[in-house]
């Protein structure tokens, strides 16, 4: 099997640059109100035009819920934010769209990091962050550590959805609870 | 084999083979309103037990009770599902033919084409006439049009010299054209066949197993009833295995139409003592058949880990050195190897206990549907994340060249990243996605991609599973067909030969897709869409191997933007990178309905 060319990271190292990468984003944002979900998901990599096995790209989606994903602080000025903040750091803005649509206007920007990680903040229906690691060498689910989400998604909740990577549960943590966060349901507790 | 010709097609009365459907409907509820009475007015009338009460009494009530029984079930299986449903469905067909050839044949004669050839190969040729104007410089006014040239006006001056330079480009032109009209007739006339074919199957196979009738009352009635009983359920049992076996000649919608007709008993009864009959098929909604499916995938993994342990028992009596061992050794790995891959494919979809997973993806995430699979060739799998059946918007995926179960991990990664994008472009309509690997994919680019074969062999499977969608599913749910690679040219195939049911056709990085003309793949040409980026070298692929450049503004259709990856790597499967969030855009709008 051709391979792709030797990556940076192992699929297992990625995460934590690139969760990094989503927690300095969000940093920069004000009035910050908070994901609803974070995704972690992976799209297949390829080379000469052809999946290989072995080795994956990793991609993680932070949404903001769907009322927020409304707002034009989350629409316009966060993208607005975002691109000054990326273009400051270095990064290489690949894209930056506006596309009208009868009943709303979606907007897209694109920024690539130096070591390959990129950057996409898409507001669409819903408004994301996503990052993605470019092909990384794929690793077994057992090698895979746990992160915290950032940006006020409950670690381990139902909104974070990691869930496959760790099918013996999330690692318990105390650190990594959200004190102020509202569980999913009260239902043990009352 | 169906003999229509063009000309047959377009003379066509569709309207009275849908009234002569809508009449056996008709027939059939005048016919139903019957066996009522005899319920009604006899069994529970004038024959009730208020007035008769005996063992021949019950027997009479029981025997005509299970007459009208079976003149129902013969009602809505031959004169409803197969007889009605039959016409009406090919007179949707033949009409869907009869107006793209309103529409094609008199672009033909205004361009001065012949059709020429047998039924089967049509044929779309420049006339005499076209031939003469432009040998003798006098080429028509359309065509000048598009090459650019000025007409002459008869007079040897600067325009007729242009022609005279011209004339290779004019002839190009006007056999391009010509070829495009080919293609468009050839497919119209492919698919009219198909469907009078499908037509013709699905009654003869009517004639061929006409229905048993209850025992006649008399001294041997007590023997016969309950054999007769117990050739009713049989009767199901068979209908599902023909159906499964694909020679009962019934359509996704005729399936639908079967399996809706049958009782919530037989239906679960089918499920859970023959789930290899309904899993596979078109036309059974998706729930039941993702529940025979899994059950099915346990057993075959089951079954598999018996014969692997047999053999490797086997193996353990034979020289190491010998033919014998290393045949077993490889038929064991073989066998290994396709256990590997239905327990991937099962992992995946399948939590720890035993329930369907859920993909992750944004709120509301959606659980994984088997509704197909096999160890067969390089194996198979069709998975949809979300249903189908109640979606507003169905995605189907249909990957190229190397695509395997091995391999279907990555797939589904693909099809969640489309559904993924699909909910988050368009949070208020419910989205299913699906990946098929329906058929044997080409293992190698050259030569096995250069082939028609693999395309042409997915064809029917492809148009079934379609039908199957549109015939379990909601009526206007918006059906994307999306190909990538050679999955393009699988869709194309189906598209022009069988006919698809599908709203939208989408090909990403397609080498062609058996047409030169969007126009020929029965879908709305403003929903054809093609995309391929600058540094594809599918590109490179000459029209003669799968027909024109789906992109290229002569195919008709759309062509959307993808953007490129590196400029020193092959660019042909980055479409879902984080390079082309572009493409990945659009393609959930169009898949949304948002274009």
């Amino acid at each position: 099997m051709d391979n792709p060319p030797e990556p940076q990271y192992t699929q297992a190292e990625a995460y934590a640059p690139m969760e990094a990468a989503a927690a300095d984003a969000v940093a920069v944002l004000p009035d910050f109100p908070g994901f609803k979900e974070r995704i972690w998901g992976e799209l297949p990599a390829t080379h000469n035009g052809i999946d290989v096995q072995g080795f994956t790209i990793v991609e993680i989606t932070y949404v903001f819920s769907l009322p927020d994903s409304g707002t034009p602080l989350v629409r316009e000025t966060y993208l607005d934010v975002l691109r000054e903040h990326w273009t400051a750091l270095g990064y290489r803005i690949t894209r930056d769209a506006v596309k009208e649509k009868p009943d709303r206007v979606d907007r897209s920007l694109v920024a690539i990091r130096p070591d390959g990680i990129a950057l996409w903040y898409w507001a669409a229906g819903y408004t994301v962050l996503r990052v993605q690691s470019g092909p990384v060498t794929a690793s077994d689910h057992d090698a895979i550590e746990y992160l915290p989400p950032t940006g006020g998604v409950r670690p381990g909740g139902r909104y974070d959805k990691v869930g496959k990577y760790f099918p013996e549960g999330i690692p318990a943590d105390p650190d990594v609870v959200d004190p102020f966060d509202s569980p999913d349901s009260y239902e043990d507790s009352l | 084999m169906s003999e229509m010709t063009w000309e047959h097609l377009r003379d066509l009365d569709c309207g009275a083979v849908r009234t002569l459907g809508d009449t056996w409907k008709t027939y059939i509820d005048q016919q139903l309103a019957h066996t009522e009475r005899l319920r009604t007015d006899v069994i529970e009338g004038h024959l009730g037990t208020e007035h008769y009460e005996s063992d021949t009494a019950t027997q009479v009530r029981d025997q005509i009770g299970m007459t009208a029984d079976r003149y129902e079930d013969d009602l809505s299986d031959y004169a409803s599902t197969r007889i009605a449903t039959t016409l009406l469905e090919a007179a949707d067909a033949f009409e869907k033919e009869q107006n793209e050839l309103k529409e094609l044949v008199p672009l033909i004669e205004q361009h001065d084409f012949d059709i020429e050839g047998p039924h089967s190969e049509y044929d779309v040729n420049l006339s005499g006439g076209l031939h003469r104007a432009i040998l003798t410089l006098n080429p028509p006014q359309w065509l000048c049009d598009m090459c650019g040239v000025k007409k002459p006006d008869g007079f040897w001056d600067i325009d007729t010299l242009k022609v005279l330079f011209d004339s290779v480009d004019l002839y190009g032109t006007a056999i391009g054209l010509a070829g495009q009209y080919q293609d468009w007739l050839r497919a119209v006339m492919s698919r009219a066949h198909d469907a009078d074919d499908e037509a013709a199957a699905a009654l003869a196979e009517m004639h061929e197993n006409p229905a048993e009738l209850p025992p006649h009352l008399g001294a041997t009635y007590d023997d016969l009833v309950d054999d007769y009983k117990e050739g009713v359920t049989e009767e199901v049992a068979d209908e599902a295995e023909a159906i499964a076996d694909g020679t009962s000649g019934l359509s996704p919608e005729q399936v639908n139409q079967w399996w809706e007709g049958l009782s919530e008993t037989e239906r679960r009864a089918l499920i859970d003592e023959h789930p290899e009959w309904v899993g596979p098929v078109d036309g059974i909604p998706t729930e039941a058949r993702d529940t025979a499916n899994r059950t099915v995938l346990d057993r075959d993994i089951d079954a598999l880990d018996t014969r692997i342990a047999a053999e490797e028992q086997a193996l353990q009596g034979l020289d190491p050195e010998s033919d014998e061992y290393q045949n077993a050794k490889e038929a064991l790995d073989g066998l290994k190897g396709d256990r590997n891959d239905l327990a991937g494919l099962q992992d995946r979809i399948t939590n720890d206990d035993g329930t369907p997973r859920l993909a992750e993806g944004p709120e509301p995430q959606q659980p994984y549907y088997l509704l197909g699979f096999g160890t067969q060739d390089n194996g198979r799998a069709i998975v949809s994340i979300g249903n189908p059946d109640t979606a507003d918007n169905v995605n189907t995926l249909v990957p190229g060249t190397t695509a395997n179960l091995s391999g279907a991990g990555g797939l589904l990664h693909r099809a969640e990243t489309m559904q993924s994008d699909a909910q988050l472009s368009s949070p208020h309509t419910s989205n299913a996605t699906i990946a098929w690997l329906g058929y044997d994919a080409p293992d190698t680019i050259v030569p096995e991609a250069m082939q028609e074969r693999w395309a042409d062999g997915a064809s029917e499977d492809l148009e079934n599973f379609t039908e199957g969608l549109s015939a379990t599913g909601r009526e206007d749910t918006n059906h994307t067909l999306t190909g990538h690679s050679y999955g393009t040219t699988v869709i194309g195939h189906a598209a022009t030969k069988e006919g698809v049911d599908a709203d939208n056709l989408v090909f990403v990085a397609s080498p062609g897709v058996g047409t030169d003309t969007a126009s020929a793949l029965g879908v709305d040409e403003d929903n054809v869409w093609a995309t391929r980026n600058s540094l594809d070298p599918i590109h490179l692929t000459p029209d003669f191997l799968h027909g024109a450049d789906p992109t290229g503004d002569d195919f008709g259709g759309n062509a959307y933007h993808s953007d490129t990856g590196a400029w020193n790597a092959n660019n042909h499967s980055t479409y879902w990178d984080d390079t082309n969030m572009a493409g990945r855009e659009t393609l959930a709008d169009i898949a949304t309905g948002q274009r």
